[in-house]
């Protein structure tokens, strides 16, 4: 019988578990928001994660927790988001040299080589802007899941120009906008630019090299995604469950360290 | 400056502010006496809202639009004041304010809804300032999040931060950050007043490092909508380490300032020999705005 092995990433926005086996293949995993209360939201995140995979708490070898709340999570050990990220990117596209983060309050890009080591990175660490946080908004607004905000922008022929990058000001602009008439796609086409400006000004300082990965609750919404190749000028890797990620790597970390 | 004659002493001029979220007329004589004042809400429709303020000023100083001989907009939203004579920024016109009211200032700090202002002033004129309007840190706004967060008025959330003994540090620059600090401040424990107060000191923390970068000097006049919150006044002046003096009514500094220079710009017409021709037009376009441009 297979060995299995626990990640848990409890996010400012999202809370991410995946179960792993000794192969490194995914088993289950589950998405609930983060909340106020991280412990608990952990433990919800692990029983749905363990139903799911049709497991007991005592087939779980290890466990690895990981983000702002991860501390917070009944786990064998804790380890940074940027190492996580750049673990889990790791297995499931070995040719990404440059990851992409884009979570739901801060954004993060990391430079690493071809064992998933990380070389370099540089987090947007005094303020939301660059985040996913006002795709929330906006999805809150228009009533569509964060997905299909991209489809719609692509629609836009004429992307929205915004006077500020503060998310805070951004928030307000945003209204103003809806409220003077800006077409829906037009106003997330400007937020996509203005996102994917913010992001690649984290590039001072981090080497941008081919395959880039972007991740995050962010990769969720194509229109950004697209946003971000027009600004780096190259095509970017996106995973199929873009959010579970460090949650992977919290798991892939904890298999090969189950003693920790 | 030119003086007062037969031919000036009867006239009356206006200064309107446009502000991202309140807007502020005032009428003043030819000596400068401020007759009448209103503030409002801006809200969406910058005209429609500066046309209603002049008429309601007007209203409270008893004159027609006709006795005004000059008009100055200030503000955000100065271009959307059909009938002003002259567009005049608000550093200058809010400087000028200030210097009426308190003749020796040498520092000014007004705290907007959407920004910050540092102003030095010496003998009454604009000789430097710094401006934040990138940052929501800060500002008013800020006020407006945490007042958001925790379900208080502003003005509630000032008086119960007076009785904290022992703010609490809010370590996040950015609002959105702080937003969620507060939060789990509250759910750790924390005194509510000791939390405001620390909100406070957070945003007087961020100006006054914006001040200093300018060298604060005695007086210093603190103008705005936040200058209202006692809260908010108790921290400037702890974070400071001076008093601050404070208008009677903090949010006209720069509508008194741009109507005194309104009086300043009719002088140098009258002075020319232009005065007369130049108020038959304006005056014209501004009846013809008031009854066309209100919906």
């Amino acid at each position: 019988m297979s060995a299995y092995y626990l990640g848990v990433d409890i996010g400012s926005v999202g809370g991410k578990a995946v179960i792993i086996d000794d192969n490194r293949e995914i088993i289950a995993s589950s998405v609930l928001p983060s909340g106020t209360n991280y412990s608990t939201t952990a433990a919800a995140l692990k029983e749905e994660v363990l139903n799911s995979a049709g497991l007991k708490t005592a087939d779980i070898k290890a466990s690895g927790s990981t983000g702002t709340g991860g501390r917070n999570a009944t786990a064998d050990s804790y380890h940074g988001v940027i190492v996580c990220d750049a673990r889990g990117v790791n297995l499931i596209f070995p040719s990404a040299r440059t990851i992409v983060d884009i979570g739901g309050q801060g954004s993060q890009l990391i430079d690493i080589d071809e064992n998933g080591q990380v070389i370099n990175f540089n987090i947007s660490e005094i303020c939301a802007t660059g985040s996913a946080r006002l795709l929330q908004l906006l999805a809150r607004i228009l009533q569509l899941n964060i997905e299909d905000l991209g489809p719609l922008s692509l629609k836009s022929t004429r992307p929205s120009s915004f006077s500020t990058s503060c998310t805070v000001f951004l928030e307000t602009e945003v209204i103003t906008r809806i409220a003077q008439g800006d077409k829906p796609e037009d106003i997330l086409a400007g937020i996509h630019r203005s996102i994917a400006d913010k992001v690649s000004a984290l590039a001072r300082g981090v080497n941008i090299r081919p395959e880039v990965a972007v991740i995050g609750g962010g990769a969720l919404d194509i229109g950004l995604v697209r946003s971000i190749e027009d600004k780096l000028g190259t095509k970017v890797l996106v995973p199929p469950n873009p959010r579970i990620i460090a949650a992977l790597g919290a798991a892939l970390i904890a298999r090969n360290h189950p003693d920790r | 400056m030119p003086g007062i004659d037969n031919q000036t002493s009867h006239l009356y001029f206006a200064g309107i502010d446009i502000g991202s979220t309140m807007s502020k007329a005032a009428v003043v004589d030819a000596e400068g006496r401020m007759l009448a004042y209103v503030v409002g809400q801006t809200g969406a429709q910058h005209r429609l809202r500066a046309n209603k303020l002049m008429e309601d000023t007007l209203h409270k100083a008893g004159l027609p639009l006709s006795d005004i001989a000059y008009i100055i907009s200030t503000g955000y939203g100065r271009v959307n004041v059909p009938f002003a004579d002259k567009q005049v920024t608000e550093l200058t016109c809010h400087a000028k304010g200030v210097a009426a009211l308190f003749p020796d200032v040498k520092t000014a700090i007004d705290i907007g809804g959407q920004d910050a202002k540092v102003l030095k002033i010496k003998n009454g004129r604009l000789v430097d300032f710094l401006t934040n309007d990138k940052c929501a840190a800060g500002t008013g706004r800020f006020l407006e999040v945490a007042a958001e967060t925790l379900g208080l008025e502003l003005n509630e959330m000032g008086h119960i931060s007076l009785q904290s003994d022992k703010p609490v540090k809010i370590n996040s620059l950015c609002t959105i950050f702080a937003q969620q600090e507060i939060i789990s401040r509250l759910s750790a424990g924390e005194a509510l007043p000791d939390i405001l107060a620390g909100v406070y000191i957070a945003i007087a923390t961020r100006v006054v490092k914006l001040a200093r970068q300018l060298k604060v000097e005695v007086p210093v006049v603190f103008t705005g909508g936040v200058a209202k919150n006692a809260g908010m006044v108790k921290a400037m002046q702890d974070v400071l380490g001076v008093p601050v003096l404070i208008p009677d009514e903090p949010l006209i500094t720069g509508c008194l300032g741009a109507a005194i220079l309104a009086r300043d710009e009719a002088f140098k017409l009258v002075q020319r020999g232009e005065y007369q021709a130049h108020r038959d037009k304006k005056l014209t376009e501004a009846r013809i705005d008031f009854g066309e441009k209100s919906r």
